[in-house]
């Protein structure tokens, strides 16, 4: 392991940072082939990281393993304090604490906008239906979707299925969002409104790791980049120092080959 | 050649009778044999074997036997080796479900298999549990997406009760087989049982395909 994949300790993040996820040699195996090959990270409080790298790095599959949807292999992930379970059970109470976005949205065909909201809270936390449906209003509202809560996910564009995603996401208040490529399965003109309801939870203060090919998003709204390689960290830093100054070759071609200039 | 359509009329009340029975056994086939499908479907794509294993040999059996040697089976074989006296209604109704759950069963684990795996995925990312999964996101999903399976199951079903006629159930079939055999009039009750059963059937069908215009799911 190079020196830049031990866990950080860099003055650029917040000095009152407590870290809600850390990640201590995290390794996943599926069969032979290594997807995560001894991944350490840390994600503080109130925090946006975003994960790049090329396809197949691991990225996808590390934030997986946060709310697992994968279980590791070897290694830890500390949420909260607590390490995290190891079963799907035990994870399975712990994945109400984290929303997840998905890269093809995964609204439920059945159910309307504010059927998909409400339903997390109703099956999982046993909330009435009308508490369920007023917050799912209000959280349609702050993704800018008040006047949809009755359509079904056929009738909306693909920047407002992942609009009512992320609500569906936000209505289990949850400490920590996990975003898997919200925008890649989008068009590029819907990609903008996406991003700035992202961009707005960022601001309010939620904690958020990001697996994003949205380099521009990533620039200016995380707090931390995590560059991934072959199932492990080559790289880690504030976006400044990522993007302008990157000291890995590897990172550099990267960046290079998705046309980043600066 | 003579025609006498007169004793359709003459027994029209013996042949509405008939048809009473063929819709109830057709409805009470159908109202078993749904949730049974649905708990074939769940056995064989449980991870216990056993359960697996049952369901399996459940529905290769019954899906592969023909119906009227499940019928007389029931009838003749059943009552001894069980104990259970039952009617020949109810023998009827019996030998139908079993048939008609082995078919729901592949059909509904068709429709759960079709529900792709990042739809149980969203629902497990927001804490559900795998039953929750499958009530709330998979199972509502899967039954609209088999409508039409379950349709055209339904629209064989509803003429396979002829069947059962030969366990003396005094269906629509049953019925017309009486008079024809008691006033040699076999073309006559041959066409009326063809025009009533397919009366019968025409607006069944037609009915399933709005319903499946209503609520199949669209993505």
């Amino acid at each position: 392991m190079n020196a830049a994949a031990q866990a950080p300790v860099n003055a650029d993040r917040a000095a009152d940072g407590v870290p809600t996820l850390t990640y201590r040699n995290v390794v996943k195996r599926f069969d032979s082939l290594t997807v995560l090959n001894g991944v350490s990270m840390e994600v503080r409080h109130k925090e946006v990281v975003c994960l790049i790298g090329p396809s197949g790095s691991g990225k996808s599959t590390l934030l997986r393993c946060t709310n697992g949807l994968e279980l590791i292999d070897e290694g830890e992930v500390v949420f909260d304090g607590k390490p995290l379970p190891r079963d799907w059970n035990g994870m399975r109470r712990m994945r109400r604490r984290m929303g997840m976005v998905f890269q093809n949205f995964e609204l439920f065909p059945h159910k309307t906008a504010l059927g998909n909201i409400a339903i997390g809270p109703m099956s999982v936390l046993g909330t009435s239906r009308e508490r369920a449906e007023t917050h799912a209003r209000a959280l349609l509202e702050k993704v800018g979707l008040a006047d949809k809560s009755a359509s079904y996910p056929f009738q909306l564009s693909g920047g407002q299925q992942q609009r009512v995603a992320i609500a569906r996401a936000l209505a289990m208040e949850p400490e920590v969002m996990l975003f898997d490529e919200p925008t890649s399965a989008l068009d590029p003109e819907t990609i903008g409104e996406v991003l700035n309801v992202m961009k707005q939870l960022a601001e309010e203060g939620m904690t958020m790791v990001v697996v994003t090919h949205e380099m521009s998003f990533a620039h200016r709204v995380a707090d931390w980049i995590v560059v991934m390689d072959r199932g492990a960290i080559i790289e880690q830093g504030p976006p400044r120092q990522i993007f302008q100054a990157p000291t890995v070759e590897r990172t550099r071609s990267f960046l290079s080959h998705l046309g980043w200039s600066g | 050649m003579n025609f006498d359509w007169s004793v359709v009329w003459r027994n029209a009340d013996a042949l509405l009778e008939g048809v009473e029975l063929t819709v109830l056994l057709a409805i009470t086939t159908m109202a078993i044999s749904i949730p049974g499908g649905i708990v074939f479907a769940l056995m064989r794509l449980s991870n216990v074997r056993v359960l697996s294993a049952a369901s399996a040999a459940f529905v290769e059996l019954f899906r592969n036997l023909p119906l009227i040697l499940v019928v007389y089976t029931a009838y003749y074989v059943m009552p001894v080796a069980t104990g259970l006296n039952l009617s020949p209604l109810t023998t009827g109704i019996v030998a139908l479900s079993l048939n008609v759950s082995a078919y729901n069963g592949e059909t509904f684990r068709a429709g759960i298999a079709s529900i792709r795996e990042g739809q149980t995925e969203a629902a497990y990312a927001l804490g559900m549990g795998r039953w929750q999964t499958m009530k709330e996101i998979v199972l509502p999903q899967a039954i609209r997406r088999v409508l039409p399976v379950l349709a055209s199951t339904w629209v064989s079903l509803f003429k396979d009760t002829s069947l059962v006629s030969v366990i003396s159930v005094g269906e629509l079939a049953y019925t017309s087989m009486r008079i024809r055999a008691q006033t040699f009039r076999v073309l006559e009750m041959l066409t009326a049982m063809a025009a009533i059963y397919w009366l019968l059937g025409y607006p069944q069908a037609k009915l399933v395909d709005w319903i499946n215009r209503r609520y199949g799911v669209k993505e």
